[in-house]
């Protein structure tokens, strides 16, 4: 069940890739970056909300007219702050959910990454509790109806004696404090818990992204601030306790589970929402297939170098001192419950190396179900029955470029991510003849499944990061696929073929 | 091309941002219609009265546990009933909070109604007979949107229709 519901999410995503790598490079494409995006709306929110704070006034009547002074008066600088603090709160909320929606379909909330995935759930908790109780801030007509019906739906909690609706009776009954409160939650207490939610959330992470490129932090505050000028968000009429609200403009990015206190009952509503994050919560050991198998150090040819812990992306490898009375200090150790079996270790992993003529190919570092000797027999094998000029293709487990490469009837070697080949078997594929030219399918638009494995694979054959790639291979006969020029070009197929026929002498 | 495709993705992400933010409106309350709440806490009369204890029954309870009386803590629940004419609008027992049931009963219940004139009639019974122990009753013109109030004032032990 989960399989489809992921292979559906894929397709989607992949419905999406084409007009998406039209408009943008692989690293400006935002829904590569949607974690740091989410962090850069929230930057909005902070600065814009400060202003407001300037200007607010925590009582039933000031709060209202603060709003509307910002809003009316000082519309050229309160009112676009106004605006852009409602629509990058908005923004938040599709760049989670999309964020969250991603990370489910390729599988990137299960081992190790059941940290980031269960944070990430009391993490939106609090998103949308500072969204409602912003709106609550207002005090207008759309703030009566979020605030009644809040109260409506804590009092199902049976742990207060007294309704907390009963507060909302009449205007003359509500009191002062109770805006003070809200501006404190909202001010001060819901944004801490926020920070602190951040900082657990990317606590496992390796190299965590904070930011997303600033040519799309730019872009971004660009679209908010136009959106802000062109249609600038307006209060409803004041609050009045003595008459209900009739027809309202529901931010549906946060207040889209009010309805449903309405059509349902606020119990069936608590079902709903603590059913679904409960589930949410507990789908990281929802069974699965097969079981992944865990990085294999050995000692015999672990020098302690440490690009393994340099390169992990998840920090499953350490060094600790070592065990095997050698003269090196230092020994890999790998924490299995960390490791994500991307391989990206042994593609870090200097002793790597095919070339080695005598005894069995054995890293310091290996994946045991996808050994550095089997992907040297891979190459050679791949090599053999060759036309001219002959491509060897490389691609990733986690991507679907492989069958449809198998159907076209080319014979791909298949590497759990990219960053497990390393550079020194590209240079054996090309300078042994078993190739004309490398090409790597990794996850299409660099969007790495395992988050470093198309970076450092960049760099590693732009001679930027060790292992690097030698010098005497011929870098136009590496082509990688997720950059231009092949980036721009269809899919798996197309790319590989017309990376063929550019070696055509 | 590239540049023009980029600045439409934003474009359109803007305005996804900016029309669900508003849209489509939600309906309330329609227009001809008012709003009726039914909000107070009350507690029951006790289940029994407090009974004076006898010399013998003092003398065998732990000297620091000594009352002349033994006031039994639960509490009757609460009827409340709401009519509009003949029709019942809203008809409860309440009942005590408190695992000894001996806590305040709470209401707190909005009840969507036509506009218009009303015959209301409240009645509350917190002592577990079968009349209510306290009524009220009053003719009011509702206008849409209005949002009348029903309380019960446990001061005064008054049904208060505002």
């Amino acid at each position: 069940m989960i399989v489809k519901v992921h292979r559906l999410g894929r397709a989607l995503f992949g419905a999406l890739r084409a007009p998406m790598s039209r408009a943008f490079e692989s690293a400006g494409n935002p829904l590569n970056h949607l974690g740091a995006l989410t962090v850069f709306f929230l930057w909005i929110v902070l600065i814009s909300g400060i202003w407001l704070l300037i200007f607010f006034r925590t009582s039933v009547s000031g709060a209202f007219e603060s709003v509307e002074y910002l809003t009316r008066e000082q519309w050229y600088l309160g009112g676009i702050m106004r605006s852009l603090h409602r629509y990058a709160s908005d923004g938040a909320i599709i760049t989670i959910l999309v964020h969250m929606v991603k990370e489910f379909v390729f599988n990137r909330y299960r081992g190790n990454r059941w940290f980031s995935w269960v944070t990430g759930v009391p993490l939106v908790w609090i998103v949308f509790i500072l969204g409602i109780t912003g709106y609550w801030l207002v005090w207008d007509e759309l703030a009566q109806f979020v605030a009644i019906s809040s109260a409506e739906l804590i009092d199902r909690i049976p742990i207060f004696t007294d309704s907390m609706a009963g507060n909302f009776l009449s205007d003359e009954l509500l009191s002062n404090r109770f805006f003070t409160l809200m501006a404190f939650l909202h001010l001060i207490g819901l944004p801490i818990f926020i920070v602190f939610g951040i900082w657990l959330h990317i606590f496992r992470l390796t190299r965590p992204r904070i930011n997303p490129p600033r040519r799309m932090m730019a872009a971004t505050l660009l679209a908010m601030l136009v959106l802000s000028a062109i249609y600038p968000a307006i209060s409803h009429e004041q609050a009045s306790l003595a008459m209900a609200p009739e027809v309202l403009r529901l931010d549906w990015f946060y207040l889209h589970v009010y309805p449903l206190i309405r059509i349902w009952s606020p119990g069936w509503v608590w079902v709903l929402l603590v059913g679904v994050s409960s589930i949410i919560v507990i789908l990281p050991w929802a069974p699965r297939q097969e079981k992944e198998s865990v990085a294999l150090v050995t000692l015999e040819y672990c020098n302690g170098c440490e690009r393994c812990v340099d390169d992990c992306p998840f920090g499953a490898v350490e060094m600790v001192p070592r065990t095997d009375g050698t003269t090196y200090s230092h020994q890999a150790s790998v924490d299995p419950d960390l490791c994500v079996s991307c391989g990206i270790c042994v593609g870090a992993c200097p002793t790597a190396m095919p070339f080695r003529s005598q005894g069995a190919l054995l890293p310091g570092i290996d994946m045991p179900d996808r050994t550095a000797a089997g992907l040297r027999d891979a190459i050679v094998s791949a090599g053999v029955d060759r036309s001219s000029p002959h491509v060897i293709a490389f691609g990733c487990r986690d991507d679907g470029q492989i069958k449809a490469m198998e159907a076209a009837g080319h014979r791909v070697v298949t590497v759990n991510c990219m960053g497990q080949l390393p550079p020194s078997y590209i240079d054996f594929a090309l300078s042994r003849g078993h190739a004309d030219g490398v090409m790597l399918l990794g996850c299409r638009d660099g969007n790495c499944s395992y988050r470093f494995g198309a970076a450092w694979t960049e760099q590693r054959i732009a001679r930027q990061r060790d292992p690097m790639l030698r010098g005497r291979v011929d870098a136009s006969r590496v082509a990688l696929g997720w950059r231009a020029p092949w980036s721009d070009i269809g899919d798996a197929v197309q790319k590989y073929e017309a990376f063929v026929a550019s070696l055509k002498p | 091309m590239k540049r023009l495709a980029e600045i439409s993705m934003y474009a359109a992400f803007a305005a996804f941002v900016g029309l669900l933010s508003v849209w489509p409106p939600y309906t309330n309350l329609r227009e001809d219609r008012a709003i009726i709440s039914l909000v107070f806490s009350h507690a029951g009369k006790r289940v029994s009265e407090c009974r004076q204890l006898s010399q013998e029954e003092l003398n065998e309870l732990p000297p620091n546990m000594r009352t002349m009386n033994d006031c039994p803590r639960e509490r009757h629940p609460v009827r409340v009933e709401l009519r509009s004419g003949t029709e019942v609008l809203y008809r409860a027992t309440l009942q005590p909070s408190g695992i000894w049931a001996d806590g305040k009963a709470s209401i707190y219940q909005r009840i969507d109604v036509p506009s218009g004139t009303h015959e209301l009639f409240v009645g509350v019974n917190d002592s577990g007979g079968a009349d209510f122990d306290f009524e009220k009753a009053m003719a009011i013109d509702l206008a849409p949107r209005r949002n009348l109030l029903v309380q019960f004032d446990e001061q005064t032990s008054e049904i208060l229709i505002r």
